[in-house]
């Protein structure tokens, strides 16, 4: 079941692929996946590359992904060990929804983080009390660890 | 002791009010559990289950509960059996759990006019609480029920149907024929992934919360719903069930299930949370259990919970080790080592750093030259204000330590009690076999060995209200009290540790009556005086 499932979003995101992420299995094992999300232009992620890791559950999606950064990035809700604090990937998961929503929730806490829920306390006090120093590191971050070129 | 007023009865929730069918059906429960083997080996099972050995016959449920579908009845209150020091409460077993939902969920249908299970899934959304949910549901239907994701059209519950085009958005088993699942809100899904999702929430617990599995959908999928889906899923089914028993014991302030491992009961017991600083809510479970109503540890009447809770976090905590170490010890000044002085004149050397100093004002023993014992730095203001403060903590250290150990004495015994209760069988058998006696001529040790071990238990907390308690005649009283109890106690102990050394075995017999007795209505005086001590707040405490 889950495999079939599987299969079906692999086929879906082929189709009728996002406009600012991409996904798929890194080789012959269709339980792990790696993803894209390029950063949305209306942050200071803007122009980033940035991997992810999925690992899909044998119950899965009756259990939601492990779905993780890869690449470093500056943002509250995102640990430095690439774990990412977002309801719908823990109890608020449904298993009507699709890894193609997932990485579109990731892109929409990319340009709104969500503060008052932090994963990286630091980050979110800078982010609440310091915005243009939030933005520069998070651009800086951005180049260093996301630029095209390491792309 | 907590008395109902009337109106406070009425405040807290009608839902205490028993109709004359149930309650006659729960009361004939409880007294075929009462007979029960397993009341033989509990310390204080000897009589009824209720929250005494009080001298009179133990009073019945009728007694607690004034009977006849009544409230929750202020008669109880004035009730002469009933002690100050009592509460009221009533232990639940599994089925009588469900009884009483059925009954309340009973008495609410007609009065919200909704079926049965939406008046279930209300009455669970608003964790029981009647009054705000009739309150809100007359004034507003549709937005209670929305709120609650329950479906505002009573005609469409949960469908369970097929349809060939249909395609489940959770497995997508497109072109087979399927049959799907619909909780009201008709999200639809296949019957097979709607029963996975279903068992996976009830494998975490959930019960009534589960809802549709659509993402942000609201709508509860309902006892209904559930029963359906599990319908051949027995294993499951049961889960679910013992689920929402569960939930209706956690979702309200008036249950708590009895902390004893592996023990099935929940007892109910109407005492606010206020009260609980002046009220020690001291229930027993039917499986022997004392425990306190009001924060789940073993019962420690006639101390409140806070105390209570304040004194185990003491002693548990480091903190009194590390005032040991500020009266007993120092600390170098240059490398800091704890140093113990244990013997040896004023000129100290640093085991660790070799620093020589003056113990009396650690100053640098250079500075000291050759007058060892005269010290001039002694009766600096400085030093003195350090010697003023290190007494200070001594004297606090010493109080601590007075009451602890007396705190720990009864604890210790109270243990050694239950091993009593071992020999005392054996030496009730003797006596059986040496004298004649029948069973029941020589329970009069058991009864003596059951009172011993909670007069410990409550010797033992009146230590740590002592501790805290200020110092004044009221204070007094009270440690008269107090001493009272622990000589009888301690006789007690003795006449029954070796019952056969003291004479002739009728004397003997005569001697443990009378004292376990004298010691009863001891311990019913200090928990007496106590209770109305505590409410009338005759005492000053220093937390």
């Amino acid at each position: 079941m889950a495999l079939k499932r599987i299969n079906k979003e692999l086929k879906d995101l082929e189709r009728d692929p996002p406009s600012s992420c991409s996904a798929g299995p890194v080789g012959e094992d269709l339980f792990h996946w790696q993803a894209t999300i390029i950063g949305p232009s209306s942050s200071p992620y803007e122009g980033g590359v940035f991997f992810l890791s999925i690992h899909f559950p044998v119950d899965y999606p009756f259990k939601p992904p492990k779905v993780n950064f890869t690449t470093r990035i500056y943002h509250p809700n995102i640990n430095s060990n690439g774990s990412i604090c977002l309801d719908i990937l823990k109890d608020q998961w449904s298993p009507a929804l699709t890894i193609s929503k997932v990485l579109l929730s990731i892109c929409s806490i990319l340009t709104d983080p969500n503060p008052d829920d932090p994963l990286v306390p630091e980050i979110a006090h800078i982010y609440k009390t310091n915005r243009p120093q939030y933005d520069k590191t998070a651009k800086d971050w951005t180049q260093k660890y996301a630029g095209k070129n390491i792309a | 002791m907590y008395e109902y007023s009337e109106d406070e009865f009425m405040a807290e929730g009608d839902d205490f009010v028993y109709s004359a069918s149930d309650y006659s059906e729960i009361d004939d429960g409880e007294e075929s559990a009462e007979e029960t083997p397993n009341q033989r080996s509990q310390p204080v099972g000897t009589q009824t289950q209720n929250n005494t050995f009080s001298a009179g016959a133990g009073f019945d449920d009728d007694d607690y509960y004034g009977g006849e579908g009544g409230e929750f009845e202020p008669v109880i209150a004035s009730h002469s059996s009933k002690k100050p020091w009592e509460v009221d409460f009533k232990v639940f077993d599994p089925n009588e759990l469900r009884a009483k939902q059925e009954a309340i969920i009973g008495r609410m249908e007609p009065v919200l006019a909704t079926s049965k299970d939406a008046t279930t899934l209300l009455l669970r959304a608003y964790l029981w609480k009647d009054e705000p949910l009739v309150e809100d549901y007359l004034t507003d239907p549709e937005g209670t029920l929305t709120k609650s994701g329950i479906s505002i059209d009573q005609t469409s519950p949960c469908t369970m149907s097929g349809d060939p085009d249909f395609v489940c958005e959770i497995c997508f088993c497109d072109g087979e024929e399927e049959e799907y699942f619909a909780a009201p809100c008709g999200h639809r899904y296949c019957t097979a992934c709607y029963h996975t999702y279903l068992v996976g929430k009830v494998q975490e617990g959930a019960s009534w919360r589960i809802t549709c599995p659509t993402h942000k959908c609201k709508m509860l999928v309902g006892e209904e719903g559930a029963r359906l889906l599990l319908k051949d899923d027995e294993e499951n089914l049961l889960r679910y069930n013992s689920n929402l028993t569960r939930s209706f014991v956690n979702d309200r302030d008036s249950f708590v299930w009895c902390p004893a491992p592996n023990c099935v009961y929940a007892i109910e017991c109407h005492v606010a949370r206020s009260a609980l600083y002046t009220t020690v809510p001291s229930v027993e479970c039917k499986c022997g259990n004392r425990f306190c109503f009001g924060c789940q540890i073993a019962d420690h009447m006639p101390a409140p919970c806070y105390m209570a809770e304040k004194w185990l976090q003491k002693c548990r905590d480091d903190s009194e080790t590390s005032s040991w170490m500020k009266v007993n010890t120092k600390e170098c000044t240059k490398c800091r080592s704890i140093i113990e002085k244990n013997g040896g004149c004023n000129h100290m050397t640093c085991r660790e750093c070799r620093y020589e100093f003056c113990w009396v004002c650690m100053g640098s023993w250079a500075e000291h030259g050759q007058h060892y014992y005269n010290c001039n730095r002694f009766n600096e203001e400085s030093s003195k204000e350090a010697r003023d403060s290190i007494s200070e903590t001594r004297a606090q250290l010493e109080r601590y330590i007075h009451y602890f150990t007396r705190y720990n004495n009864h604890e210790q015994s109270a243990k050694l009690a239950r091993k009593l209760l071992a020999t005392t069988e054996k030496n009730m058998e003797q006596l059986q076999r040496e004298l004649t006696l029948s069973w029941i001529e020589v329970q009069f040790l058991n009864d003596a060995v059951d009172v011993l071990s909670i007069c410990r238990s409550t010797l033992k907390w009146t230590y740590v209200l002592a501790f805290y308690m200020k110092t004044d005649n009221q204070m007094i009283i009270f440690e008269n009290n107090q001493s009272d109890l622990e000589s009888a106690t301690e006789q007690l102990n003795d006449l029954v540790e070796n019952p056969t050394s003291h004479g002739a075995i009728e004397d003997i017999k005569r001697k443990i009556i009378d004292k376990t007795t004298y010691v009863k209505s001891r311990w019913e005086t200090l928990l007496t005086d106590t209770a109305l001590g505590l409410q009338e707040n005759r005492w000053q405490f220093t937390i």
